[in-house]
C-alpha cells in the first residue's frame, strides 16, 4: 500500500495523501524534464539557504563578527596600534560598514569564485587546503562505505531470514550498540586496545607511518598507488594505518543500514509475492537472495545518501582521533584553534556536496525503482 | 485501517504518559532495562548535585593519573581530580541537557505539527517545503558553525541541537493528526459543542503521541551521544569542565601511553545512557506498531 518508502525526504508519506491512487503517467520526456528542473531549483535552494544562514551567523548573529575573521593577535604582544590596523583591514575585507546586501552580494561573488578565505593557522586559501586534503578523506571514506555497506547488509539479511532466532537478537543487540556508541570513544579504546595494548596496529599518525614517504601519485590513494607502482611494503604500511579507522567508521555505517535492511527485509518476506512465489516452488534461496532482497535493498539506497555525505566531508571525529589527514581532521583542528574562515569553509563544502550526493541518490532512485517518478 | 473507533478511550492527560500501556500489556524486558538505567542515572544526576565523594573540580584529590583503586573507583586524571566525582557530577550537565533538548523538540514538533495538520492551508504547504529543504542539510555541521559562531554556551547548544531533529517530529505529529482528524472520537468531539483548538489540543493531540514519544526515546539516545561529541570538540562546554564529552577529550593524550580510564569511564556512561534511551524508543515503535495491527 505504501509506494512511496517513509523517510524519503522527497516524496510525501502515503499518509499524507500525496502518492495514495498514483496514476501511472505514460514515460514522456517533457513532464520528467520538467520535474528534473523542479528537482534542481529545490537543490539550489538548500545550497543558498545554507549559505544565507552561515551569512546570517557570521555577520549578523554573531555579537563580533570582526573578531571572527581577526586572527588571534600573537598573545598579546602586538601593539595595540598595530591590532586596530588589523581590524579596520578585515572590517574592510568583510566590507561590514556597507549595507547587509551589499555585503551578501560579496559574499556569494567570492563563494562563486571558490574563494573561502584564507586560514588562520596557515595563512593558506581554505579551497586548496580543503582540495589538498581529499583524497585522504576519500580513501578512508571509501573503504569505510564496502565495509559498512556489506557488514549491514549481510547482517540485516541474516537476521531478517532468521527472524526472532540467534543472530537477529545478536544482531538487536548489535544495532542498538553501535548506534548508541559515540564513534570517537569506540575509536579510542580500539587504538588503546590494539595499538597500545596489544602493539598489534599501529599508532594514530595519518596514513603512513613517520619516515615512509607517500608513494607517487596516481590516483590519491596510498594502498592503490603503492600497489599500482609496485612498491609493495608502502602499500602494506598504509593498508594498516587504515584498519583500525576504516573498522571504527565502518561499523558506525553499518548499524543504520542494518536495523533498516532487517525490517523491509521482513516486511518483503511477509508480502504476498513472495508467499506466491513460495507457492509456486521456487527455493527458499531464490526467494530470499533474488526476490525479497531487491525490494528489501531499495531504502538502503536512501539510507546512503546521508551516508555517503557523512563519510565524504570527513567525519571530524574519527579523523580527528587517528591523525587521518583529511578535510574532517582539518575541520577537527579548526575548531579546536577557533580557526573560523576554515570552519565555515569546511561547512560551507559539505553542504554543497550533502545536496549533490542527494540529488544524485534521488536520480538513481528513480532508475532502481519503478513505481517513483520525480 | 477497517476499524474506526468510535470514541478515544481516554481523556487527555491520561494516555500521554504512556500509562496505559503499563495497564493492558506487561512491560517488555528492553522496556523495563531502559527505564531502569535511565532511572539509575536520574537519581545520579540529582544526587550529584549536593553530593559527590569529592569535589568534582579539585584537583590533586590523589597521585596523577592513578589507575582506578579503592579510594578512586575510576581512578584519576592528569591533574589528580578524581573521575568517578567528575563523571558523576557531569551525569547532572548532560542528563540535564539532553531532557531539556528532547523536550523542546518534543514540544514545539507536537505544536508546529499538529496544527499544520489540523488546519492545512498555505502554512501546512509551507512547512512541507521548509521541512523539504532542511532535510538535505548537513544539520550537525552547520549546528557547529553556529555554535562555534554564537559564543559556545550550554544555551546554544540546546536551541540549535533542538532544531535538529524537529522536522521529524513536526512531520509525524502532522501525519497522526491528519489521519485522526476525522475519526469518529473527533466526530464527536465537535457534536458536544468543543471548539475547533480544543478538538485538537483536548482530543486529538493526546491520542497522537504514542509514535512521537517512542521517536522521543530513539531522539534522546542520539542527543546523548551528539552532546557527548561537541563536548568532545569544546564546543557548548567550556573545556574542563565536568561534562563526558570534554573528560573524554581531556583523557585523549594519554591514551597512547596506557591511561585508558579517564576516557573509558566517561564513554561508558554516554554509551549506557544512550543504549538505555534506545531501548525505551525501540519497545515504544514496538508497542505502537502492535497496537496498529
Amino acid at each position: 500500500m505504501i509506494v512511496a518508502t517513509p523517510g524519503d525526504a522527497a516524496l510525501p508519506l502515503a499518509s499524507e495523501g500525496g502518492v495514495r491512487g498514483a496514476v501511472r503517467r505514460p514515460h514522456r520526456l517533457g513532464p520528467r524534464l520538467a520535474n528534473l528542473g523542479r528537482h534542481l531549483a529545490g537543490s539550489v535552494a538548500v545550497v543558498l539557504t545554507v549559505i544565507t544562514i552561515t551569512f546570517l551567523v557570521t555577520r549578523v548573529f554573531a555579537p563580533n563578527p570582526t573578531a571572527l575573521f581577526l586572527s588571534p593577535a600573537g598573545n598579546g604582544f602586538v601593539s595595540a596600534a598595530a591590532a586596530a590596523v588589523e581590524k579596520t583591514k578585515v572590517e574592510a575585507s568583510l566590507g561590514l560598514g556597507k549595507p547587509l546586501v551589499v555585503q551578501y552580494y560579496r559574499f556569494i561573488d567570492q563563494l562563486v569564485h571558490a574563494n573561502l578565505g584564507n586560514s588562520f593557522e596557515s595563512g593558506r586559501p581554505v579551497t586548496s587546503e580543503l582540495l589538498q586534503r581529499l583524497p585522504a578523506t576519500a580513501e578512508l571514506a571509501v573503504y569505510a562505505l564496502v565495509l559498512g555497506v556489506s557488514l549491514g547488509i549481510v547482517v540485516g539479511v541474516i537476521a531478517a531470514v532468521k527472524r526472532d532466532g540467534i543472530v537477529d537478537h545478536l544482531a538487536r543487540l548489535f544495532t542498538v550498540a553501535g548506534l548508541s556508541l559515540p564513534q570517537f570513544w569506540l575509536g579510542l579504546m580500539l587504538l588503546w586496545l590494539f595499538f597500545t595494548k596489544l602493539g598489534i596496529a599501529p599508532g594514530p599518525v595519518g596514513r603512513l607511518p613517520i619516515g615512509v614517504s607517500p608513494p607517487p601519485r596516481i590516483t590519491g590513494f596510498y594502498v592503490v598507488d603503492g600497489v599500482l607502482g609496485g612498491d609493495w611494503s608502502t602499500a602494506l604500511d598504509a593498508a594498516k594505518q587504515l584498519v583500525l579507522p576504516v573498522v571504527t567508521l565502518g561499523v558506525g555505517l553499518a548499524t543504520p543500514i542494518c536495523k533498516i535492511v532487517r525490517s523491509s527485509m521482513v516486511e518483503a518476506l511477509n508480502s504476498d509475492y513472495v508467499r506466491t512465489a513460495a507457492a509456486m516452488g521456487f527455493g527458499r534461496r531464490r526467494i530470499y537472495l533474488v526476490y525479497a532482497l531487491k525490494n528489501g535493498l531499495l531504502p538502503v539506497v536512501t539510507v546512503l545518501a546521508g551516508i555517503i555525505g557523512y563519510t565524504f566531508a570527513g567525519s571530524i571525529l574519527v579523523e580527528g582521533i587517528f591523525g587521518w589527514p583529511g578535510v574532517g581532521n582539518y575541520a577537527f583542528e579548526a575548531i579546536q584553534n577557533s580557526d573560523f574562515p576554515a570552519i565555515q569553509g569546511f561547512v560551507l563544502y559539505a553542504a554543497i556536496l550533502y545536496v549533490v550526493i542527494y540529488e544524485l541518490l534521488d536520480f538513481v532512485y528513480t532508475l532502481i525503482d519503478p513505481r517513483i517518478r520525480i | 485501517m477497517s476499524t474506526v473507533p468510535v470514541f478515544a478511550r481516554h481523556r487527555a492527560r491520561l494516555v500521554a504518559n504512556g500509562e496505559d500501556l503499563s495497564a493492558k500489556a506487561p512491560w517488555p524486558l528492553s522496556l523495563k532495562i531502559g527505564v531502569g538505567v535511565v532511572g539509575l542515572f536520574a537519581v545520579v544526576a540529582v544526587v550529584s548535585s549536593f553530593w559527590t565523594p569529592y569535589p568534582p573540580m579539585q584537583p590533586a584529590t590523589g597521585a596523577f593519573l592513578a589507575p582506578p583503586s579503592w579510594a578512586h573507583p575510576f581512578g584519576t586524571d592528569a591533574v589528580g581530580a578524581d573521575i568517578f566525582s567528575r563523571a558523576f557530577a557531569a551525569t547532572h550537565t548532560d542528563v540535564g541537557i539532553t531532557v531539556a533538548v528532547v523536550a523542546l523538540a518534543l514540544f514545539t514538533g507536537t505544536v508546529w505539527g499538529s496544527l499544520v495538520g489540523f488546519y492545512g492551508g498555505w502554512a501546512d504547504a509551507l512547512t512541507m517545503r521548509v521541512l523539504q529543504t532542511v532535510q538535505a542539510f548537513p544539520a550537525l555541521l552547520l549546528a557547529m558553525l553556529v555554535i562555534s559562531a554564537l559564543g559556545r554556551a550550554v544555551l546554544d547548544v540546546i536551541l540549535v541541537v533542538a532544531l535538529i531533529p524537529l522536522p521529524d517530529y513536526v512531520r509525524l505529529a502532522r501525519a497522526e493528526i491528519m489521519t485522526k482528524k476525522n475519526w469518529q472520537f473527533a466526530e464527536a468531539a465537535r457534536m458536544i459543542g468543543r471548539r475547533p483548538a480544543g478538538v485538537l489540543f483536548r482530543h486529538l493531540v493526546p491520542n497522537s503521541m504514542r509514535p512521537l514519544l517512542a521517536n522521543a526515546g530513539i531522539n534522546a539516545s542520539w542527543v546523548v551521544a551528539t552532546v557527548g561529541g561537541l563536548g568532545f570538540l569544546g564546543l557548548g562546554i567550556q573545556p574542563g569542565s565536568a561534562e563526558w564529552g570534554s573528560m573524554i577529550a581531556g583523557g585523549e593524550s594519554d591514551i597512547v601511553s596506557g591511561v585508558w580510564w579517564p576516557c573509558f569511564f566517561p564513554g561508558l556512561a554516554i554509551f549506557l545512557l544512550a543504549y538505555a534511551f534506545h531501548l525505551i524508543g525501540d519497545a515504544l515503535t514496538d508497542a505502537d506498531i502492535n497496537r496498529r495491527r
